[in-house]
């Protein structure tokens, strides 16, 4: 077995972590220094920090394979915790996602992410992979739609959306062309164009651009046509049966904090808080916005606000920078990785990753829905930062054993 | 373990994602780059000069109407006092404002408790949402709130909808009211968007129909100065108008629901109930005691609460459906029904035993209410004047099986499914019914009761409206309902019949409404005689174990086509001839002559012809 020498692990992705953690704790403290409660939550952070290095260190140092060969059993767990969440969870704001084990707090979903990761991986690290067949490419369908289900249903649609979007690079990566890849997904535009703009039509226009690119086989391309055709006839026709308060549960489904009170009311805060920042910021501590209304969010989802009022554009875009460096080293990670599992536990973790910045930081800037995503490393809570840090050394523990042999 | 794709594909595809990660990152910066430059002077004003505030723009409830357009429900302004929290800047300012001094100035404003202040205030404080200090305030509360202003940062006057019922109490547990949702309700509806201070329908029409009577409330951004007095709205966020809810038209015809209620002015307890026998509409709904659900919109006090609800009368209980009485006589055609329709009698049939004023059973004592006795009578004659011994025998023929079919096909026993919530199902008591209540004993009287509508049977005026309905148009079942139509919603549809209905040979039918015009016409409901119309009818007397008995009756009218039945039951005023007869006769008048009501001569009093008989035993029901 290899010793764990430290130039092997990725310098850059490390520093670029601890630089995001840094001014994460930073901003907790700006965050909550006003009067009012929550003082003194930068302490409880940088506890929570060292208990996450910790389980970093614990991910890397174990080796690869027996995470590959125990993927199926944890998977087997993630499932049955998220169906326990579902019935004895402890509910906030309406949604079941905790299950309460003493004093800590556990989110199964998480668990349920990075198993799912290990089962794709796993699976699609198979020396004769067919992505041209049924029997390969439709079981990693089921394996990221059942967590994706059981998790949205809490409901933690963010969260949720992060399996498919994952399942997706991932079968990109295994070597799915790119073309197929979004005709596959093209249902999924269908109905996304459907709610944003009420007409079919965009979506049509969208079609005919994919088959160019894709040119598709004739056997794909009917059945493909035939879902979106049964898409596109049903969805409409739904939609103008429901009665008005079937349409507001729906809208309240997909977009959970719908209420004007909340959401947009944060939102315009956000904005605010941010747009006054301006290009060099309000100053560390000086921000004025910061107490964004009342609602305890600006210590958690919405703490890129407080960075950019703060920090300005340029505080803004270093985290944005720091974010990049994570991302980009992480598929870089992906492409050197010494065997087809290891790169693909890659490609999966760091999508995840990308999937909630982006979520949580267009949130931030209002060009996304609110969905309650925490923003990595950055954000206030125990349990998301331990997630993260255990992410980040699953990517060492590739970046480790690289040259391995 | 395979090594994965060759390092060449590898950086392609690296490529490929790196670049979906630089595009989103790059979206990022060009979402900052719009808020701190290009927004950056505007936000920056809003930032420190002015703050924001979500205003609600609340959506008017639908209005209710009867089958003609008649307004019965609608709403109307109301000015509310309100304490709206400070959002932004600091949380040491709102905290400031619950001084003692300003929480004094705003109890004294309110004329509320200061506790009761304080804690709406701190909720408000704590949740973000606007609190309501007092609700419909006087003239001169608002404008010591505009004089004050300065003094009492946060407080400030808002407009919401109430609900305004025009006709009063005219048919107020049919319309039921809505009110301020309570912390059960929003914590049960919260997914569907409630919110503190919403109105909820409670009770009736307004309950079962919540979810098409609301609307959807609206918001606007507003900027407001140091004074949280408005100054202007705000561009960034455009205000969302609300959708007001759906208008309901009700089956209820406004003037036959006045007759009615005319007519019970002099019952102090009871209910009466008119359906159009050929669809199953509710014309008119009336309970005894009334109350004004006006004074719910404008928020009742507790104490007023405990009053309406405390005590024997509770105004609130829709007793045309919630309560359910013993049929007494009336349950005498569904006996008649069942005796034909069996084979076990025909119209002309005499019984073996003529009525001597009892009849002996199991070694009691069954009495008739005619102490004299009617003789021997075939079947028309006997419900003509109700006797008991001849019924007392036909429910021992038929057994308890065949009567409780009968009963529960003409809609007794189950629930009706009236679109109104909280329909009692009353009770037609089963085979297995009694072997659980009596411990697989059946009293042998209880069979002789039955056949006169005695004993455990109990039906809610409604199902006796429904019973003489489906009697009326000759088996064919109907739906109960009172809402007609919904605007907006052409889907919407009345639901099928949830009794079975009865398939009689006609002259079944023929001798069962030849039997009840003659109960009208010549024998004890001749105070419902209509000149010129034929109608049908039937008499009873409940008995009542705690009391006066009740009176009832029903009827239908015209008998050659029926468009109106009418079930009247008068608690403790004793006989359903002389008490309900006249009223129903009112209400007919009204819809057959179309006779103005005023100058409605009041017919004579009948005397008691539809007593039931008080068995003279122990075992039979007490009086």
């Amino acid at each position: 077995m290899t010793k764990l020498r430290m130039p092997h692990l990725d310098w850059p992705l490390a520093l670029a972590v601890f630089g995001l953690i840094g001014i994460g704790l930073l901003t907790v403290y700006s965050a909550t220094s006003i009067p009012g409660a929550h003082q003194g939550l930068w302490m409880k952070q940088l506890a929570w920090c060292g208990l996450a290095f910790a389980a970093a260190w614990v991910v890397a140092a174990i080796h690869y394979r027996l995470y590959d060969s125990l993927a199926w059993p944890m998977y087997a767990i993630a499932l049955v915790l998220l169906v326990a969440v579902l019935l004895v969870g402890t509910s906030k704001m309406g949604a079941k996602r905790w299950i309460e084990i003493g004093p800590m707090q556990f989110q199964p979903s998480e668990l349920a992410k990075i198993a799912t990761t290990f089962v794709l991986a796993r699976f699609f690290d198979h020396a004769r992979l067919d992505l041209n067949k049924v029997r390969w490419w439709l079981p990693p369908l089921f394996i990221a739609l059942v967590p994706f289900a059981l998790v949205a249903k809490e409901p933690d649609l963010g969260t949720g959306l992060s399996f498919p979007v994952m399942l997706v690079a991932m079968y990109f990566w295994a070597g799915m062309p790119l073309g197929r890849l979004l005709l596959g997904l093209s249902p999924v535009f269908n109905v996304a164009l459907f709610f944003v703009t009420g007409s079919i039509w965009w979506f049509v226009a969208l079609f005919a651009g994919l088959l160019a690119f894709a040119r598709p086989k004739i056997t794909m391309l009917v059945g493909i046509l035939a879902i979106n055709a049964a898409v596109a006839v049903t969805l409409p026709q739904m939609w103008n049966h429901m009665h008005d308060y079937q349409r507001r549960r729906i809208e309240t489904f997909l977009n959970p904090d719908h209420d004007p009170y909340g959401a947009g009311y944060q939102i315009i805060q956000s904005k605010i808080a941010i747009g006054s920042g301006g290009v060099t910021g309000k100053g560390y501590l000086k921000g004025s916005q910061k107490a964004l209304s009342f609602l305890p969010m600006r210590h958690t989802d919405f703490i890129y606000s407080v960075v950019g009022e703060e920090g300005g554009f340029l505080g803004a875009a270093v985290v944005v920078l720091l974010y990049a460096v994570v991302i980009i080293r992480g598929y870089r990670l992906a492409a050197v990785a010494r065997d087809g599992f290891a790169g693909l536990v890659a490609i999966g973790v760091v999508t995840a990753l990308f999937f909630h910045v982006m979520v949580n930081m267009l949130m931030t800037v209002g060009w996304a829905p609110v969905t309650g995503v925490p923003l990595p490393f950055l954000s206030y809570g125990g349990t998301a930062l331990i997630v993260n840090c255990i992410q980040i050394g699953l990517l060492q523990n590739v970046a480790l054993r690289r040259r391995e042999y | 373990m395979p090594p994965g794709p060759p390092r060449r594909i590898r950086d392609e595809r690296f490529g490929v994602l790196a670049g979906v990660a630089f595009a989103g990152f790059t979206l990022v910066l060009l979402g900052l780059l719009r808020l701190q430059v290009v927004q950056h002077e505007e936000l920056s004003r809003l930032a420190e000069q002015n703050r924001i505030r979500l205003d609600v723009l609340r959506a008017p409830r639908g209005a209710i109407r009867d089958r003609f357009g008649r307004l019965l429900a609608d709403n109307q302004p109301s000015f509310d006092v309100v304490f709206r929290p400070m959002p932004a800047e600091s949380l040491s300012r709102s905290r400031a404002v619950i001084h003692t001094d300003w929480l004094m100035r705003v109890a004294s404003l309110v004329q509320d408790d200061t506790t009761i202040v304080k804690r709406r205030v701190q909720e408000a404080n704590r949740t973000g949402q606007t609190a309501v200090l007092s609700r419909n305030a006087p003239y001169s509360v608002m404008a010591a709130v505009e004089e004050m202003r300065a003094d009492i940062p946060g407080v400030d006057v808002q407009v919401a909808p109430i609900r305004r019922y025009p006709e009063g109490s005219l048919g107020a547990q049919l319309l039921g009211y809505a009110g301020e949702i309570n912390d059960q309700e929003l914590e049960k509806r919260q997914d569907a968007g409630y919110r503190m201070g919403d109105l909820i329908g409670k009770t009736g029409v307004e309950r079962k129909y919540e979810e098409m009577l609301r609307g959807q409330d609206g918001a606007e951004f507003v900027v407001v100065n140091a004074m949280g007095k408005r100054v202007s709205t705000l561009s960034e966020g455009p205000p969302r108008p609300p959708i007001p809810g759906h208008d309901v038209t009700l089956t209820i015809d406004l003037d036959i629901q006045r007759a009615l209620e005319e007519g019970m002015a002099g019952v102090e307890h009871g209910a009466a109930v008119a359906m159009d026998p050929r669809d199953g509409a509710i014309l008119a709904m009336v309970s005894k005691p009334v109350f004004d659900p006006n004074e719910f919109s404008r928020g009742i006090t507790f104490a007023r609460w405990r009053e309406l609800t405390a005590g024997g009368g509770n105004p609130l209980l829709n007793r045309a459906i919630q309560s359910a009485y013993p049929p007494g006589s009336t349950f005498k055609v569904v006996t008649m029904l069942a005796g034909l329709q069996y084979g076990l009698v025909k119209p002309e049939s005499h019984l073996p035993t003529a009525c001597s004023g009892g009849y002996f059973f199991g070694g009691r004592r069954f009495g008739c209410w005619d102490k004299r006795g009617h003789g021997s009578l075939d079947l028309l004659t006997a419900l003509q004047f109700s006797c008991d011994v001849y019924f007392y025998q036909l429910g021992l023929r038929l057994g308890l099986d065949r009567l409780q079919t009968i009963a529960r096909a003409v809609g007794l026993g189950e629930k009706t499914g009236i679109d109104l919530p909280a329909e009692s199902r009353g009770l037609v008591p089963t085979k297995e019914w009694y072997e659980k209540r009596f411990k697989g004993y059946m009293p042998k009287g209880a069979l002789l009761n039955l056949g006169i509508g005695q004993g455990e049977l109990l039906v809610s005026p409604l199902q006796m409206a429904l019973m003489t309905s489906v009697v009326a148009n000759g088996g064919r079942p109907v739906r109960p309902h009172v809402v007609m139509k919904v605007q907006g919603v052409p889907e919407f549809r009345i639901e099928k019949p949830t009794e079975p209905g009865l398939e009689a040979a006609p002259e079944i039918w023929a001798a069962v409404h030849d039997a009840m015009k003659r109960v009208v016409d010549a024998g004890t409901a001749t105070s419902a005689r209509i000149p010129g119309f034929g109608v049908g009818g039937k008499t009873g007397t409940a008995q009542n174990p705690h009391g006066k008995d009740h009176a009832l009756f029903v009827c239908y009218a015209p008998t050659d086509v029926p468009r109106i039945a009418i079930a009247i039951v008068a608690e403790n005023s004793g006989h359903g001839g002389s008490v309900c007869a006249p009223i129903a006769a009112r209400v007919l008048r009204r819809v057959l002559l179309g006779d103005s009501l005023a100058t409605a001569p009041r017919p004579p009093a009948k005397r008691d012809s539809t007593r039931a008989a008080a068995p003279d035993t122990t075992e039979a029901p007490g009086d």
